[in-house]
């Protein structure tokens, strides 16, 4: 079977000098629910912006499907994959349909309207999100929690095999979080959509991810070795890689089959400690 | 709230603020100190060589007045709906990125500088205002491009500073200006609706057309490109493209309704926003009704602006504030409330 995504020795820096990605390589198949986590500033969002096209890595290969993503269009790549940010500028005012049809764009007609087609799509992606109730509302009057359904909204009404999230749930308390995370898993499992999630969250994505891709911040270092692990997510979330990651010691504990993580403190650093008495 | 806009929607509602649009024009056209009867002025005598002062009046004077307020009006809301979806910024107008202060510039140093040349018998006056306009704009949007592609804030901050620096300019000729050249400086920044001729009006008038029918075809993208760069791109659209078609048709127009009128202020920012409250922001909508509706409110306006105090005129940059203002506060208490800011 064909992975959903490759990346092939992928390196990017903002500064030619300072790769904040060093040859990150990974897949992931079909239909696949895969968390991305790591430290600020490890890198994430910027894999997240390779995916999605709208950078390009300095090298190494990204292919969809089996298209790489160097020859592909803007309209080409968004009719793969969609993205689901969390910025919102409160500008203009438009409603939650508006806002989801928007997703539609490139498939209106020669005058600039949707098919019937695209409605049952934007009709579809409401009721999956439950934001069906609150349609015809201004997106600015909605909780930080119902925005980012609707957002997943759009993302779902582009009716892409592969659906890119960053940080679905910042900003969301542990009840919306839980929503998001069940939403996605049912997206996943009934359309076959292959997700990629941004999380801080390591015990949401050990219960709800097949696979994690942990990136430490260690793509401008000369430490010899990849930055990165990839795997299934009980395999790559243990408490160690997760320690070394974010430099922070943890409790860790099983509850049931599923094993949680609590972070107890800074890793004392060798900077850190006492002189040596004398 | 409204239902989602359909093609049968927008075309009936197109149609009703045409057919708006035209009754007004026709009404104003009736209106002035000398009453003329619309009878007699489109009546052919049997008799050509016999005077009919109602025909002449309604062909050669207000008709080309009318329609030269119907084209400003409808170029500049229809820019101040392109400029504030692009700049991603509400308080945006046509006038935003320079354009004034170009257009300005090129009339005064036409004027002070006395330019004696004739371009077709015509003065250069128009031409200069066309150039400073359009370079100006092409100046701050090659300076926005330079301090970022994703992010409109470098291309505003441009904008602004470019229209003060070239507003400094404008008032240093402006205080070493001569009567006569200081009198029709101020009276072509005031803004103006003198009686173009029709070569002009069908020049600019076909111009200023081609430009929005083209902005209504860019309009179903401008409704994620006005919610932000990378949301547009995530869904397909080109956005670098698509913006630099957008900003060239739009300032165009605009350059095109500044050089005929001067400076008339408050349609382009207050008559989108108006629209916007009644009607929904989608684009593909908001674009033609604005439109529409800037040509209407214009010819109105300058209907009061020619005969409230006849003989004298008032500029008509005086009525759109005076009766535009507290018109669309009006509008915004009523609907505002209803959470249009939130909405």
């Amino acid at each position: 079977m064909i992975p959903a995504i490759q990346a092939q020795h992928i390196t990017f820096g903002y500064r030619r000098d300072r790769p904040v990605l060093r040859d990150v390589c990974f897949e992931v198949p079909p239909g696949d629910f895969l968390a991305v986590a790591g430290p600020n500033g490890a890198g994430k969002s910027t894999l997240l912006d390779l995916l999605a096209g709208l950078r390009q890595p300095q090298s190494g290969e990204i292919l969809l499907a089996d298209r790489n993503l160097r020859s592909c269009s803007v309209a080409q790549i968004a009719r793969r994959v969609a993205v689901v940010r969390q910025e919102f500028i409160p500008a203009f005012g438009f409603t939650v349909e508006e806002t989801v049809l928007m997703a539609r764009t490139l498939h209106y007609g020669r005058w600039g309207f949707e098919s019937p087609a695209d409605r049952q799509l934007v009709r579809r992606a409401l009721e999956l999100t439950e934001t069906t109730a609150f349609a015809t509302r201004g997106l600015g009057s909605l909780s930080a929690g119902e925005r980012q359904r609707v957002f997943i909204a759009r993302g779902l009404a582009q009716d892409t095999p592969i659906l890119l999230l960053d940080e679905p749930t910042s900003f969301l308390d542990l009840k919306h979080q839980v929503r998001i995370y069940d939403l996605l898993k049912s997206i996943q499992q009934e359309k076959g959509t292959t997700i990629v999630a941004i999380t801080h969250d390591l015990n949401l994505a050990a219960q709800y991810c097949d696979e994690t891709l942990l990136l430490s911040p260690g793509g401008s270092s000369a430490a010899p070795g990849p930055h990165f692990r990839i795997g299934k997510t009980s395999e790559v979330l243990t408490p160690e890689a997760v320690e070394r990651a974010f430099e922070i010691r943890l409790f860790s504990g099983m509850v049931g089959r599923a094993r949680f993580l609590f972070p107890l403190g800074r890793k004392a650093q060798d900077s850190d400690r006492p002189d040596p008495p004398a | 709230m409204p239902a989602p806009l359909t093609p049968g929607t927008l075309l009936l509602r197109t149609a009703t603020a045409a057919m708006l649009l035209a009754c007004a024009m026709l009404a104003c056209s009736l209106i002035g100190p000398q009453a003329i009867s619309l009878k007699a002025a489109l009546s052919t005598p049997a008799d050509s060589a016999a005077p009919n002062p109602d025909r002449e009046i309604f062909l050669r004077v207000r008709s080309p007045r009318i329609i030269l307020a119907a084209l400003v009006g409808a170029a500049l809301a229809g820019a101040g709906v392109v400029f504030q979806a692009l700049l991603r910024n509400p308080l945006a107008d046509p006038y935003i990125l320079g354009i004034s202060s170009g257009a300005g510039l090129g009339v005064i140093l036409a004027i002070v500088g006395g330019l004696g040349w004739t371009l077709w018998g015509r003065s250069p006056v128009t031409l200069c205002a066309f150039v400073g306009a359009l370079g100006t704009v092409w100046l701050v949007w090659g300076i926005g491009r330079i301090t970022g592609k994703y992010q409109v804030t470098g291309l505003l901050l441009a904008g602004v500073v470019v229209n003060a620096f070239l507003s400094a300019l404008i008032m240093f000729l402006t205080s070493i200006a001569r009567g006569q050249q200081l009198y029709a400086t101020i009276f072509w920044l005031m803004g103006n609706m003198t009686e173009e001729d029709l070569l002009v009006l069908w020049v600019s008038g076909g111009g200023i057309a081609a430009g929005l029918v083209g902005l209504f075809f860019l309009s179903p993208k401008l409704n994620i490109i006005s919610v932000g760069y990378h949301d547009a791109r995530s869904v397909g659209v080109p956005v670098e493209r698509i913006e630099l078609a957008a900003f060239a048709l739009a300032a165009f127009i605009t350059a095109v309704a500044v050089s005929l009128s001067g400076l008339i202020g408050f349609v382009g920012l207050i008559i989108p926003h108006a629209v916007r409250l009644v009607f929904g922001p989608d684009h593909r909508q908001l674009l033609p009704l604005s439109s529409l509706t800037g040509a209407l409110f214009l010819v109105v306006a300058d209907t009061i602006a020619r005969t409230v105090v006849a003989p004298a005129q008032l500029p008509v940059g005086v009525i759109t504030a005076l009766i535009g203002g507290p018109f669309f506060l009006v509008l915004l208490i009523r609907l505002g409330r209803k959470g249009y800011w939130l909405a």
